[in-house]
Formats: structure tokens, C-alpha cells, sequence
């Protein structure tokens, strides 16, 4: 495979596909489902690429700036913010003024187009952000740098796995869509851990990459109000902040590589590895996001201009073997389940017949593998610069430099039904490709294994996750959000999950509606953007279920009882069947354990109903159904057979029959972790101020704990709690002083305040100021107000 | 049907549970702004002015003997609370009276004091609260807390759990008045450390050996979980999370079967006089007490009962027991006096060994000697009181010289435990004593009150009996999940046995320290191959 390097920087490839022709077929350059909405107003619809959507929605107005203050781009600090000079490119249209949206059409091709939401980048992250934003109702735009690569599993051919799979679940609790196409593309479905309790089962699979690929790219391009257009973003609109919210300006909108320009209500960035990303093979490097892909190096400057914190981070990718000239027949066989579980609540099953399914193959490296590896270490960049990565090991190089003189697994995955491509899992190496031959033909099985493409490493910028709130959006940058790998998170699943949190927000910022967020005693979601947000990360982040505190109430059955309801009720992210089929298995629920608890019977009772099941004597007799469901023997259908009436109709419903038992077994853990759960909601419903500035609050809190809250800005107490170092004295400290600050602001709301309260200064000195600042205040006094106490 | 008439009545109370088993849909994320979160709570009480949950309750002025201590509760739990202790109703609200504050199991008195009754809200945590207002002394503070602690439904605060709360309520300015620093000083993780470093060495050590020996197995066992099978962590693994979890249990039981210093406090410390004939051990006992409680004569032999006076020494209570001279009778009388001395030693918690000065050569080895035959029990503290020191003449100077240095090292084997070792050192700490003329009597108080300090926990640091009842009741907790993880076994769902491994790191973490998630990574990442 050729490796591409950014021929122009400058946007060549948003220019370059006009030169070709038109796409084949389905795949237009630009695709917009039209669904028999009332004739569009608003612009007209002819202009390739230009034409909204349906009739755009009103936008939340920005203050429009005044002659020549233009935003190209803004920097840290009021001065940088509004560069006059140095400007790359022309002028752009003004914002329209409040009051002006109708004007759209007289204003016609010449305006730039207008949605409620732009997402940049279709990934995993990116699908799934533009998918939710639109199913919630936003008129959203999709750029992606090709339409071919939507939905690319540019790593490994699987979805799920363990804590990977609770994420999947909860993603298509909320009506995503990664777990129903994983449900028409697996080529080999299992489930982890089946032996070690249901809270903690991985739903996994193998998918086929081409497959997945077409059936995504199917729901994107079929999803109503979603217009999908193949451009680079060079460049974010922004204009001056909405007072009263944390940020130095807002994003109205993105300048494409051809120079023109979207304007958005909202803007979703889901890059990936793209931001000045850089492959490593051996001692060689080439600026790509993935191999053949080019990198995004004008939103990398963008964002650096602006002043976030970016960090570097490293992940790396195994070589592909060609599958017929590998020998498994020594090799350890694992078989996929049969019958196969579905990810989607929606799915009945899965699209392949159980007889059909792949096989993965264990294989193991040896000693030669590690010495080849070991005399090639100067040749290996990549992984001599790994003096303080990840913890755990990236590659078969960090596995036998610190796990020596062992053997490392490697597992062959196939990549798809009819693909001759096999991943070995566990062999990510950044060995200059002649030496990645030397140590596969070392390997049982692979020694006259053809590789089809070198393994390579990737290290890419990522943003610090800590400068979002936990709906994703930035503290810098109003209206402006986040999702997926930039946020330093690894893997398909992590990135799903945060492209629906932030697709779900992206539309209720766009329509002025306040955020939705994800609890860490709601789902694995909401740890996963709470540790982020909270507490940043100096590794890929990945999921691990050893990070939920409330496992046992967060599990992969329940996904849909947990968040279906309120995505349908709060985000309005749910579709109508899937909310009502929640419903309904509710109140199954509900009725059946009510039903089982309701059926009591004494201990001699029991051991005549069920002779093979040890009740435990010690249990105050009467014991209902439901305590009996609990021992590890009975389930459902035992239960039925000893009383089918009332309960052989449960028991039929095999799913309800499954999860009735899973809520019984679970149900004492559940029920003690209550209060605690209880506690760390409290303990989120205490809101912080954002734009407190810890080094200058007359708090008693030690030096360290200021930089520790000033680097993490926290935006509860219960984020606060869960920074380490951050002691109990220092969260009551930092509680009094904000209640008592928030006295004195009651008082200070008559007479304004210059800016001291805010970091860098910013309105100090301008004739706008003082309003904003008041009004700032003023927003805060309510916060607080509000706050529940 | 009957039974679907049963169905049917069951239904809304199960419906309940249902969806308390599932985070609740509302009053989250973004719509709790305008909810009171305080309604959200499945372990809601009956009133939103009382308060939720558990009961605290915290010794809230400073720390340490003091004129009037005050004992705050705060919870749906407190006006019960304060019922039990009085006897009699809560007074009315925001109204000081004077009550008898009893055990509520004993009914024993503990004391007299004031008592203040605040119904919620308009109280300094919103919520229900109580306070007692009682004599500052460490026997007394402790007998409260401990009386409070055994109500159904209290526990004693977390730390920073009162502002919390109060925090919670919207309170928070009432506390801005002076006595918050104090009650974030009691409360506060630095308090905690250092509670922890005032205990001997071994204890600190011991809690932090098990905090990572239990962190470890929950780490190993977390892998298992998460990386098994798509890694190399073998099943070897789960042996040895038994393995270590189940000795860590042993340790555990045994430890809070001695922890008795709370224990100490609340009953009194048994000291127990021995020593042999004729030393003036009756003499001590009534110096002690400032009174003739003994008989006391030169006939050797003249003690044959054992004799008890409870005893107020430094604000400690000591129960000091006078016991028949240690000897071989031959008079079945002084023999079965002797025999019940003897048990009685055995169960001391200090033991006051006298000898005659006069008799004993002033040297660490002829000390030694005379002591061994005593036979104290081992391991129990021991104060030596060389006796008529004012019948000692020229050579009496030495005899202090060796008192002064304490005696030789070996003498340590009579007091084994590091409590044991007083201010002076390696050996029991010994004094000279004169009964006759009261010379040596303040040294020796002295010697006993650091003695019972050590025993008891030092009142002056910290908050000793809070500490040591919050310590006792989470390693309870912990021995308690350890034991539901061992009853497990092999066979049951590893996610509710990891469960119980959490909730008993969680229990040591109020200890020795929160151990979050990324603790735990760091020990799997380190101990596996595992990874992409």
C-alpha cells in the first residue's frame, strides 16, 4: 500500500475531488436524504454542496461582530483573538444579524450554508455524533474527508469485548447505531465471560470490515435531516462569546480547504488520530492520520491558535497476513457462540446463520520472536521513544521488554466472510517491515504466513479531555465539541459512546436546550466521560469495567431500562419503537418481579416444589419466588415447571426469563450500593462555577490542590472527590468558599465588578465589559439558586 | 383467582423496587437543576426536614480532656437518639435542659449534662439534630459515643461529613462561626493520618500492609475480569486471590478480637497490684484511693480476697485490684488467695508489680529475677513500684540510678507488646514509692497515666475513641465482606465476589486512604501482559 503524504496542507483535497468525476453510484460526493418533507424554503437546493437541508431551524444568533473585527480564527488573549492581519484567507460573510434569519433566501447562493449541527470526521465517533445529533432533530452536516470511508474499522475487525460491549449497549440504548450494524455485518459472535456473571459479559464480535462499511454508510446515508458532504476543514468561524457561559468565543461555522464556508449552530470535532498524525514504520515516518490517509494539520493549528492544551499520544496497529498461506491446523480453535447474541435491544437475532459463523485461531509467540525484536530495538523508533507510555503494552515490543522469556498470545481474526485478510491480535509491532516477516515466520502456524501489510504506530495529538464539560463541549470554545479519539480514548466503542453523548448535545445547544448528560451511577458511559472530563488522561483511554464503581447496577441486560427511557424523554435521541418496546419490557419487568416476589412459600414447601434446589434454611420462611430465582441453580424455566401458573407465561419469553433472573441475582448487591450511588448523585448535583480561578480564591487549599483543581477544573463535587490528592478538608474548604462567594455575589450583582473573577482577563478594559461581567455574575447567582440542595 | 389478587398488591411495591434497582430516569443530569435531590433517594425518610439516611454523630468540640465536651447528631435518627439516652422526650426545640444521660442497654449512667433538641431545618446541618453537652472527661466522651454507636441506624461522621451535610442543606454560613475550624480539624483526612501515625508504628504498618495486600488481590481479581480471555491471565490467578483474602481474614478477626482499647476506655483498665508478700501492695491500694480500703499490717499473708476500687486517674478510669502476696502458702486459705490472684493477674490489662526495695540488690539482673517470679502474664503492660524507698539508706542512690535508666532490655519479655514500653524506653518503666511518706507518689501517677494513655489512646491526640470506633467498626466491615467472598466460593458469579472484595477495599480505604481505579490498573498493568 502507498503511503500519502499531505500533498497541500492548504485544503487540495476538497479541491481535487471536484476534479473528479462524479461518484459511482449511490455515493454522491455529497448525499442528503430527502424525505418527503414540505418543499424546502430557505436556500435554494440546486448548489452542489451548498444546499441545507430542510428549512434550517432557527439558530441561536450570535452577537454579530462589528466592521473589522472579524473572526479569522481566535487565539488566547482578547488581542490574539481578533487578528486583523495574517489572514490566510478572504473575508468572510458576516454572521446575520438576530432577526435577519428569515432574509435567507434573499441572501441565496451567496450566504453560506447553514445547519444546526457540523460534525467533522466520520468515524466511529463522528457516524454516531451526526446520526444522534439528527435523529434528535438537528438539521446536521457530515464532513468527511471521503464518503468510501465512512464507518472504517481502521484497526482491529471486531466490536465489543468486555466493558467494550456495556458500552455498545448503552450506545444503542440510546438509539445509536453501531451495535444494529454489528448485528447485520459479525462474521463470529461471543460472548466473554460468560462463566463470571452476567455484570460483567462482553458482547463481541468479529465483524467483516466491507460489511460494516456498507451497512453504516447505508444508515448515514439514509438518516432523515443527515447531509453528508466530502471536504477537509481547514478552519473554525468564530465570533465573540455568549456572555454568562464559560469561553472566550463560539463557533458559528467551518471554513472548508476550498475556502468556502458552513455556518453551524454547533460543531463536532471527531478527527480521530488525524491532528498531526504521523505513522512509524522502523526509523521511517509519514504524516498520515491512517495509512493512506492524510493528516489534518490546518484544525491542528486552529485549536493550538486558540489555546487548548493538546497532548501526544501513541497507539499502534498489528500487520495483515494473507489468511491461505497461514497453517491452523495446530492451532487452538475457538469457536463463535451458538446461537450468537445480538448487540442491539432491537435485534432479534443476528444476520448470519450460528453454522456460518468464523472461527478465531490461537496462536503463541516464542523466544525467536523476542530475539528478533531485542537486536532490532535502534531500528524501532517508535517504541524506543516509549520510555513513559501507556502502562499496559501497546505492542508485541513494550510485551517482551517487560514480560521477558514468555509466551505472548496472538490471536487470528478473520477480517470478513469472503476477506482473505487475517489480523493477528496481540503482534501491533513498528518493526521496519522486513524484520514484522522475521518475526511472524517465527510463529506456530504463521511461518509461511504472507504479510499483506506491515504493522505501523501511530502518534497523534489529542486534546486534553479536561478542558469539556461532561456534555462534551468546550470551555474554550463555546458551541464547539469534542468526541472520539481527540479526546484520548482508544478503541471503536469508547469513541461511539462519546460521538452520541456529544451529537446529543450538539442538537440541544443548536436548539437552545440545556445538556444532557450521563451519570457515573447511570452507565459506563457516563464514567467513561466523567474520568475524561474530570481527570484527563496521559494513556489511550480504554474501558475497563474494574473502572465502574456501580457494576453490578450497570449491566449490559439493563443498558435500555437505564437510558432508553430518558433518550427518548430528555434527548428525544430515541426512536418511538424503541421506547416503546423499553416500555413494554419494563413493565414486564416490573410485573414479573412483583409476580415472583408476590408467590410465597415455606422452606418445606420449596424443597417439594424444586427437590434439587438446597434453600437455605436460615432464610425466615416464607420465601417468595423471587428469592428462590437468586440461587445460582434455578432459573426461569425451573421455576415454571414447579408453578406454570402464573409463571410459565414469564418464563416463555426467553429475554424477560433471562433478565428476571439476572435482577434477582443481582438485586441485594443492587439494593446495598443504593446509598452510595445516592451519595456520588449528590455529590454531582453540586455544581461548581466554571470559571472559578483556584489560584486566586481565598480558599485554605494547599498549593497542589489549587493546581490539581486548576488543571482538572472539575465540574461538580463529585468530580472534585474523585482527583487524587485532592483531600476531604480541601472539598470543604473549596465548598464554603463558594457558598460564601455566592453571597457576596448576591450582593455585588448592583454594583459590577471588573473581571478579577475570571482567568486571563479578558473583559478587563472593554466598553462591554462591565455588562457582561454583571451578567456573568448574575448567571452564576441563579446557577446557584438553582442548585439543588 | 387468589393469587393474582396477591399479584396485583404487590405490584406497585415491586414496581418501586424495580425501578430503585435501576438508577432512577429522572432527577438526573440536566433536569436536576430545578428537582430537590433530596426527594430522589430510595432511603428517603418520612420528612424532608429530618434528613436522609444514616444518622452521624462526631464528638464536635476539640478534642481531649476539656471542661464540657459536646457530642453533636445529625439525621432522621437523632431525636430517637436523644430519646434513648434520656429516657425522657426531647426537649422542646432550641431549648437547653438538664438530663441523665444513660446507656440505653444498661440504663448506667453515664453522666448529667445538657442536651439540645433542633428539629430540621433549623439546624446547623438542616437536618434533625441533637447535642449533649457533657463533662469533657475521655471515659465519659467515650461512654457516650459508644452508647450512641450502638443505636440502630447511627454511625459516627465520616470525615467532613457534618459540613457536608450542611453544605447539602444550604447551611453552610451558620458554620462560618468559630467552631468549624475545629470540626474540620476533627474531621479532616490530615486529622485521620494523623490519628493514624499516633498509633504505635506496628498498627499504621499493619493497616497498610493489609490495605495492599487486599488492594492486590482486588487488582488480580479485576484482571481476571477484565482480561482473561483475550489475555494471559491464568486461572492460577483466582487461587491466589483466595489464598491471600482468606489469610487477610484470619488477620482481621484476630486483630479486632484485641482491639479492646474502646473497650479499655468504657469499662476501665483492670490493673491488677502483685507482687510478693508483705511489699505493701495493700499500702498502694490505699494511697491509691485515699483511703483505708485495705487492711494492712507487717504480718505477711494479711491479703487473702481479691480487692477492688474503680479508680479516676488522669481522667482515665482504672478498676485497681489488690491481691494476697505471690508466694508458696501452705494455709489452704492463703493458697486458694494466691490461686485467685493469680487468675486474677492473668486478666489484667496492667499489672503494678511491687517489690520491697530494701530486698532487692539495685541491679538490672537481681530486678529481672525478682520480677520473673511474679509471672506476669506476658504481653501485658507492667509498671514496677520498688516500695519503701524511705527505709533505703546509703545505697539508695543507686537503686534510682536504676530505675531512672529503666531496667536491662530483657526485661521486655514480661511485656512483649509495644504498648507496653513506657516513656522511658525498653523495660517496664519503674519507680520508687515510699506508701509510708507518700514520696514518689506524683512520679508514679505519672507513670500510670502515661500507661493508661497508651492503653486507652491519648486523649490529647486526636480524637482517640472516635477514631478508634470509626476504626473498629470499618475493619468489621471489611472482615464482614471478606467472609461473604470466602462463602462464595468457586462456583459463583466472580462480579458479585469482585463485589464484595470492593466494598471491603472500600471499608480499609476510610481507614488507610481511598484506593481508586486507577490504582488498581496500575497494579494489573504491572502484574500482566496485557494490552492491545
Amino acid at each position: 500500500m502507498k503511503l500519502l503524504s499531505p500533498s497541500n496542507p492548504t485544503g487540495a483535497f476538497s479541491r481535487s475531488w471536484r476534479l473528479r468525476p462524479p461518484a459511482r453510484g449511490a455515493r454522491t460526493r455529497e448525499h442528503r436524504y430527502r424525505p418527503a418533507f414540505p418543499a424546502a424554503r430557505g436556500a435554494g437546493t440546486g448548489g452542489r454542496g451548498e444546499a441545507p437541508g430542510p428549512p434550517a431551524p432557527p439558530l441561536p444568533q450570535a452577537p454579530p461582530l462589528a466592521p473589522g473585527r472579524r473572526s479569522r480564527g481566535g487565539a488566547p488573549g482578547p488581542a490574539a483573538m481578533f487578528l486583523r492581519s495574517g489572514c490566510r484567507r478572504l473575508p468572510l460573510p458576516l454572521a446575520p444579524r438576530p432577526g435577519h434569519r428569515r432574509a435567507g433566501s434573499e441572501v441565496g447562493a451567496a450566504a453560506a450554508p447553514r445547519y444546526e449541527v457540523v460534525v467533522i470526521g466520520g468515524g466511529h465517533a463522528g457516524t454516531e455524533a451526526a446520526a444522534a445529533a439528527a435523529r434528535g432533530g438537528a438539521c446536521t452536516l457530515l464532513l468527511t474527508h471521503r464518503i468510501g470511508t465512512i464507518g472504517e474499522m481502521s484497526c482491529n475487525p471486531s466490536f465489543g469485548g468486555i466493558g467494550k460491549g456495556h458500552l455498545m449497549r448503552e450506545v444503542d440504548a440510546l438509539d445509536g447505531l453501531c451495535g444494529r450494524v454489528c448485528d447485520r455485518s459479525g462474521v463470529h459472535y461471543k460472548v466473554l465471560n460468560r462463566c463470571k456473571g452476567p455484570a460483567v459479559w462482553g458482547l463481541r464480535a468479529q465483524i467483516d470490515r466491507g460489511l460494516y462499511k456498507e451497512n453504516m454508510q447505508k444508515e448515514i446515508l439514509n438518516t432523515p435531516l443527515l447531509t453528508v458532504r466530502e471536504a477537509s476543514v481547514e478552519d473554525l468561524l468564530l465570533t465573540e462569546p455568549e456572555p454568562g457561559r464559560p469561553g472566550k468565543c463560539q463557533v458559528t461555522g467551518v471554513v472548508l480547504g476550498d475556502g468556502s464556508a458552513v455556518r453551524a449552530g454547533s460543531v463536532i470535532l471527531t478527527t480521530g488520530t488525524f491532528l498531526r498524525g504521523v505513522i512509524h514504520i522502523g526509523l521511517e515516518t509519514h504524516p498520515a492520520g491512517r495509512l493512506g490517509d492524510q493528516p489534518a494539520i490546518g484544525l491542528a493549528h486552529t485549536l493550538e491558535r486558540l489555546g487548548f492544551a493538546v497532548g501526544r499520544l501513541k497507539t499502534g496497529t498489528p500487520p495483515r497476513l494473507a489468511k491461505d498461506t497461514i497453517d491452523f491446523s495446530g492451532l487452538e480453535e475457538r469457536a463463535a457462540d451458538n446461537p450468537p447474541v445480538p448487540f442491539s435491544f432491537l435485534s432479534e437475532a443476528v444476520w448470519i446463520k450460528p453454522e456460518d459463523q468464523l472461527s478465531c485461531y490461537l496462536t503463541r509467540t516464542n523466544l525467536k520472536a523476542q530475539q528478533i525484536i531485542r537486536d532490532n530495538l535502534h531500528l524501532n523508533n517508535h517504541v524506543r521513544e516509549t520510555t513513559r507510555g501507556p502502562r499496559y503494552c501497546p505492542s508485541l515490543e513494550s510485551k517482551v521488554l517487560r514480560f521477558p522469556d514468555r509466551e505472548h498470545q496472538v490471536w487470528l481474526e478473520p477480517e470478513g466472510l469472503d476477506s482473505n485478510v487475517i489480523y493477528p491480535q496481540g503482534m501491533s509491532m513498528t518493526l521496519p517491515p522486513e524484520l514484522q516477516e522475521q518475526v511472524i515466520k517465527s510463529v506456530p502456524g504463521l511461518e509461511k504466513a504472507k504479510m499483506l501489510q506491515p504493522g505501523y504506530g501511530v502518534q497523534y495529538d489529542f486534546l486534553d479531555p479536561r478542558q469539556l464539560t461532561t456534555s462534551l463541549e468546550s470551555r474554550l470554545v463555546q458551541r464547539l465539541f469534542f468526541a472520539g479519539q481527540i479526546n484520548g480514548t482508544t478503541g471503536y466503542e469508547e469513541a461511539a459512546a462519546q460521538g452520541v453523548i456529544a451529537g446529543i448535545n450538539a442538537c440541544r445547544r443548536a436548539q437552545g436546550k440545556p445538556p444532557f448528560t450521563v451519570s457515573r451511577t447511570e452507565g459506563y458511559v457516563g464514567v467513561l466521560i466523567d474520568d475524561l472530563t474530570a481527570l484527563g488522561t496521559s494513556e489511550p483511554y480504554r474501558m475497563f469495567t474494574s473502572r465502574v464503581e456501580f457494576r453490578m447496577a450497570l449491566r449490559p441486560d439493563n443498558a435500555d431500562a437505564r437510558l432508553t427511557h430518558r433518550g427518548f424523554e430528555e434527548a428525544g435521541c430515541v426512536s418511538q419503537q424503541r421506547y416503546e418496546q423499553a416500555v413494554k419490557m419494563r413493565a414486564a419487568l416490573e410485573d414479573g418481579i412483583a409476580t415472583l416476589k408476590s408467590l410465597q412459600f415455606s422452606i418445606p414447601r420449596w424443597s417439594q416444589l424444586l427437590p434439587g434446589v438446597p434453600i437455605s434454611s436460615n432464610r425466615r420462611s416464607p420465601v417468595s419466588a423471587f428469592d428462590v430465582l437468586q440461587y445460582q441453580d434455578v432459573n426461569m424455566e425451573i421455576l415454571a415447571k414447579a408453578i406454570p401458573e402464573p409463571l410459565g407465561k414469564l418464563a416463555q419469553w426467553r429475554e424477560l426469563a433471562e433478565r428476571l433472573k439476572i435482577e434477582a441475582a443481582y438485586e441485594w448487591c443492587v439494593v446495598s450500593q443504593q446509598q452510595e450511588m445516592e451519595e456520588v448523585r449528590r455529590d454531582e448535583a453540586l455544581q461548581l462555577p466554571d470559571d472559578l480561578d483556584y489560584f486566586a480564591i481565598d480558599a485554605s487549599l494547599s498549593a497542589e490542590v489549587r493546581e490539581k483543581l486548576d488543571a482538572n477544573r472539575p465540574q461538580t463535587i463529585g468530580a472534585v472527590s474523585r482527583i487524587p490528592g485532592v483531600t476531604p478538608a480541601a472539598i470543604v474548604n473549596l465548598l464554603r468558599f463558594v457558598k460564601t462567594n455566592h453571597r457576596k455575589t448576591e450582593k455585588l450583582k448592583a454594583v459590577p465588578q471588573s473581571g478579577e473573577y475570571f482567568p486571563g482577563k479578558m473583559y478587563s478594559g472593554k466598553a462591554t465589559s462591565q455588562r457582561q461581567v454583571s451578567a456573568e455574575f448574575s448567571e452564576e447567582e441563579t446557577k446557584f439558586v438553582k442548585t439543588p440542595l | 383467582m387468589a393469587l393474582s389478587g396477591a399479584v396485583r398488591a404487590a405490584r406497585g411495591r415491586c414496581a418501586r423496587a424495580l425501578r430503585s434497582a435501576v438508577p432512577p430516569a429522572a432527577g438526573t443530569g440536566a433536569t436536576r437543576g430545578t428537582g430537590d435531590t433530596r426527594g430522589t433517594g430510595a432511603t428517603r425518610g418520612t420528612g424532608d426536614t429530618r434528613g436522609t439516611g444514616d444518622t452521624i454523630f462526631a464528638l464536635s468540640s476539640a478534642p481531649g480532656r476539656c471542661g464540657v465536651a459536646v457530642i453533636r447528631a445529625s439525621g432522621p435518627g437523632s431525636g430517637a437518639a436523644l430519646r434513648s439516652l434520656t429516657g425522657t422526650p426531647e426537649p422542646p426545640p432550641r431549648v437547653m435542659a438538664l438530663r441523665r444521660i444513660q446507656d440505653p442497654q444498661t440504663t448506667e449512667t453515664l453522666d448529667r449534662g445538657l442536651v439540645v433538641w433542633f428539629p430540621g431545618p433549623r439546624s446547623f446541618t438542616g437536618e434533625d439534630c441533637a447535642e449533649l453537652h457533657v463533662h469533657g472527661g475521655p471515659a465519659v466522651v467515650s461512654g457516650v459515643l459508644r452508647a450512641l454507636g450502638r443505636l440502630p441506624g447511627l454511625r459516627p461522621a465520616e470525615p467532613g461529613e457534618f459540613t457536608r451535610r450542611a453544605f447539602a442543606h444550604g447551611k453552610l454560613d451558620l458554620t462560618a462561626a468559630e467552631g468549624l475550624r475545629d470540626l474540620i480539624g476533627a474531621e479532616t483526612e490530615a486529622q485521620r493520618r494523623q490519628a493514624l501515625r499516633q498509633m504505635e508504628g506496628d498498627l499504621g504498618r499493619l493497616y497498610q500492609r493489609w490495605s495492599h495486600s487486599l488492594t492486590q488481590a482486588l487488582a488480580h481479581l479485576e484482571a481476571y475480569i477484565d482480561f482473561s480471555e483475550d489475555d494471559n491471565v491464568e486461572e492460577e490467578v483466582l487461587t491466589q486471590v483466595r489464598v491471600t483474602v482468606q489469610a487477610l481474614l484470619q488477620e482481621l478477626r484476630g486483630h479486632l478480637r484485641d482491639g479492646r482499647r474502646g473497650e479499655l476506655l468504657r469499662g476501665g483498665v483492670r490493673a491488677v497490684i502483685a507482687g510478693p508478700p508483705n511489699v505493701g501492695k495493700s499500702s498502694l491500694l490505699n494511697l491509691l484511693c485515699r483511703r483505708p480500703a485495705a487492711i494492712v499490717s507487717p504480718t505477711a499473708g494479711t491479703t487473702r480476697d481479691v480487692l477492688e476500687v474503680a479508680l479516676d486517674i488522669g481522667g482515665y478510669p482504672l478498676v485497681l485490684s489488690d491481691t494476697a502476696g505471690l508466694r508458696q502458702a501452705t494455709d489452704p486459705v492463703e493458697r486458694e488467695g494466691v490461686a485467685r490472684a493469680r487468675a486474677r493477674l492473668c486478666q489484667a490489662d496492667l499489672v503494678l508489680a511491687v517489690l520491697d526495695a530494701t530486698s532487692v540488690p539495685p541491679t538490672p539482673v537481681a530486678l529481672e529475677a525478682a520480677l520473673a517470679v511474679l509471672e506476669p502474664p506476658p504481653g501485658t503492660p507492667c509498671v514496677l513500684v520498688l516500695n519503701k524507698a524511705d527505709l533505703l539508706g546509703g545505697h539508695g542512690g543507686s537503686l534510682s540510678a536504676t530505675s531512672a535508666q529503666g531496667p536491662p532490655a530483657t526485661l521486655l519479655s514480661c511485656g512483649g507488646s509495644p504498648s507496653a514500653t513506657g516513656a522511658q524506653g525498653q523495660g517496664p518503666p519503674a519507680t520508687l514509692l515510699s506508701c509510708k511518706t507518700g514520696e514518689g507518689l506524683e512520679a508514679l501517677l505519672e507513670l500510670l497515666t502515661q500507661q493508661l494513655a497508651q492503653l486507652c489512646g491519648d486523649p490529647l491526640l486526636g480524637s482517640p475513641s472516635l477514631t478508634q470506633s470509626r476504626h473498629s467498626r470499618h475493619l468489621g466491615a471489611c472482615a464482614a465482606a471478606l467472609e461473604r467472598f470466602g462463602d462464595l466460593g468457586d462456583s459463583g458469579d466472580l462480579a458479585v465476589a469482585a463485589e464484595q472484595l470492593r466494598v471491603a477495599r472500600r471499608e480499609l480505604g476510610r481507614i488507610t486512604g481511598h484506593v481508586g481505579a486507577e490504582d488498581v490498573l496500575d497494579i494489573i498493568f504491572r502484574d500482566f501482559c496485557v494490552g492491545k
